[in-house]
C-alpha cells in the first residue's frame, strides 16, 4: 500500500520559537534551513530560517505527518503560501515575552487563515519566561475571538508541543463533525 | 548642496538643516509645484508650495479668516506694498489679531513641512544666499520637534502598510456584543468609515467615497483595529468539497494521528 503524508503547518513571528517547536516532537533531526542573521535589529538570535523546518512523525506503517516550519521573517514569506497547501491545520506560535511580535503574530494569523479555511490554535510560547504575557492577556493583545484555542506552551517541552498539536486535532475532528 | 529626494530624504533633509542651524532656502522640483523653504539658523521661517504661495493672503484665505474674494483684492494690495504692510492694515482696520496672523502662517508652514515630508522625490538645492522677500512675514519654528512627530507618525505609517498591505479587502465588526457604538467616543472620520463597513465595501471604496488618501484611511481602520472595533475581512478560500469517502479517510487519519501523539511520552 502506498504511504500516505498529511502535514501541519507552525507558523509565527521572527524568533517565536517555531524550529525548536518542530524539533520537540519530531522524530527526525529538523531539516532546517537556518541562515545567519545579518541585521543588527533581528539578532535577537544567531541564526534564522530562511526557507523551511522540516520534521517528521512516523503515525504508522501507511501515514506519516510531516511538521512544516515556516520562516519567521517577512522577507521570506513567498514560502508560506506555498508551505499552507494542502495543510490539515496549523499552529501560530507567538512568543509571550516579546510584546514587539504581537502584532506581527496577528498579521501571520490573518494572512494563513486567507490562504487556507482550515482550523488553527494559537500557542503562546516561551511561557517559562518571567517577563511572560498570561495566556489570557495574549488572547486580548492578539484580539482572538473565544472560540479559538489558546494555548500555554514552552517549545522545548514535548509534551507542551504534544498537547498543541492534539488540541489542532481535536479542533479539526470538531470541525469535520460541524460539516 | 543638491540631489534627489529620492537619495536623501525629506526628513534627513530637515534634520539636517536643523542640526547645522543653516541660513538660506531649499528649493525643490516636484510633479505638483515647486516648493520653496527658508531657513534662519536651522529654523523653518517661511514656505511657499505649489499653489500655496506663501503670501499672507492666500495664508489667511485658506486658514479662512478672510474669503478668496477678499483674498484677491488684498493680493493685488499687497503685490504694490507687502505682506508686512498688508498684515498691519488688517491690524489697524481690527480684521485680524497679531497673533491670528502668527498662528495662521505657523500652521501654513506646519502643514508645508508635513506634506513635504511625504514627497518620495524630486530634485533640490540649497541655496544659503536666497532669503525670503523683505516684505515677507516670518515666522521661525523649531524643526527638531517637527521632525519627530513627522519621524514616529512614518514609522506609524509604514507598519500600518504592512498590516494592511491591500485596500481591496472589505472591514467588519469584531465580535463584541457588550461594545455600544453610540457610546464610543471616536473623531469624526473614524464615524464617517464605520458608517460605510459593508462586506461589499472594500477599503479602497471607503477611501474614494470619503475622499480619504490611502494614508489617511489606513490611520483610521488602524486605530479602530487598534480599539478592537473592526477586523479585516479576508477573502477566506472556500474549504475543498469532499467525498463522503475521503471525509472518512481523513477523519481516520486524524484520529490515527491522535492515538500516536498520544501514545509519544507514554511509549519511553
Amino acid at each position: 500500500m502506498q504511504t500516505q503524508t498529511v502535514k501541519m503547518v507552525v507558523t509565527g513571528p521572527f524568533s517565536s520559537g517555531k524550529t525548536q517547536f518542530v524539533q520537540s516532537i519530531s522524530e527526525i533531526d529538523v531539516v532546517a534551513t537556518e541562515r545567519t542573521i545579518s541585521t543588527e535589529e533581528e539578532r535577537v538570535k544567531d541564526q534564522t530560517t530562511v526557507a523551511m523546518d522540516f520534521g517528521r512523525i512516523t503515525i504508522d506503517d501507511d501515514l506519516i505527518l510531516y511538521l512544516f516550519g515556516t520562516p519567521g521573517q517577512r522577507r521570506f514569506d513567498f514560502m508560506w503560501e506555498i508551505l499552507a497547501q494542502g495543510m490539515l491545520g496549523f499552529v501560530v506560535l507567538v512568543d509571550s515575552a516579546r510584546p514587539e511580535t504581537f502584532r506581527e503574530a496577528q498579521s501571520i494569523l490573518e494572512t494563513f487563515r486567507a490562504y487556507a479555511p482550515t482550523p488553527y490554535v494559537v500557542a503562546a510560547n516561551k511561557q517559562d519566561l518571567d517577563d511572560a504575557w498570561a495566556v489570557d492577556d495574549l488572547r486580548v493583545a492578539l484580539r482572538l475571538d473565544d472560540e479559538i484555542k489558546m494555548l500555554p506552551c514552552v517549545a522545548t517541552s514535548q509534551e507542551d508541543v504534544k498537547n498543541v498539536l492534539l488540541e489542532l486535532l481535536y479542533s479539526i475532528l470538531e470541525e469535520m463533525e460541524l460539516d | 548642496m543638491k540631489g534627489n529626494l529620492r537619495d536623501f530624504s525629506p526628513t534627513q533633509l530637515l534634520s539636517l538643516v536643523s542640526l547645522t542651524k543653516k541660513t538660506g532656502s531649499l528649493l525643490v522640483n516636484y510633479k505638483e509645484g515647486d516648493a520653496t523653504l527658508s531657513f534662519r539658523d536651522g529654523k523653518l521661517v517661511y514656505s511657499a508650495m505649489g499653489k500655496a504661495d506663501g503670501s499672507l493672503a492666500s495664508i489667511l484665505a485658506r486658514a479662512g479668516r478672510i474669503s478668496e474674494k477678499q483674498a484677491g483684492s488684498l493680493s493685488q494690495y499687497a503685490a504694490k506694498t507687502s505682506d508686512k504692510q498688508l498684515g498691519l492694515l488688517l491690524i489697524q482696520k481690527g480684521y485680524i489679531t497679531q497673533e491670528d496672523i502668527v498662528k495662521s502662517i505657523k500652521r501654513h508652514s506646519l502643514a508645508s513641512v508635513n506634506s513635504f515630508a511625504n514627497w518620495k522625490e524630486g530634485a533640490f538645492a540649497f541655496d544659503p544666499e536666497k532669503q525670503p522677500d523683505e516684505g515677507r512675514i516670518t515666522v521661525p519654528i523649531d524643526l527638531e520637534n517637527v521632525i519627530i512627530q513627522i519621524s514616529r507618525l512614518q514609522k506609524k505609517d509604514s507598519q500600518l502598510e504592512e498590516e494592511i498591505p491591500s485596500l481591496d479587502i472589505a472591514l467588519k465588526f469584531t465580535n463584541r456584543p457588550n461594545v455600544k457604538l453610540s457610546e464610543l467616543q471616536l473623531n469624526k472620520d473614524e464615524w464617517r468609515v464605520l458608517n460605510y463597513i459593508k462586506p461589499d465595501n472594500t477599503i479602497r471604496m471607503i477611501a474614494n467615497k470619503l475622499n480619504m488618501s490611502d494614508k489617511q484611511v489606513r490611520r483610521v481602520i488602524g486605530s479602530l483595529r487598534e480599539a478592537g472595533l473592526v477586523e479585516l475581512a479576508h477573502a477566506r478560500r472556500r474549504p475543498e468539497k469532499l467525498t463522503e469517502q475521503d471525509k472518512e479517510k481523513k477523519r481516520s487519519n486524524v484520529v490515527r494521528i491522535i492515538n500516536r501523539l498520544q501514545s509519544i511520552g507514554a511509549e519511553s
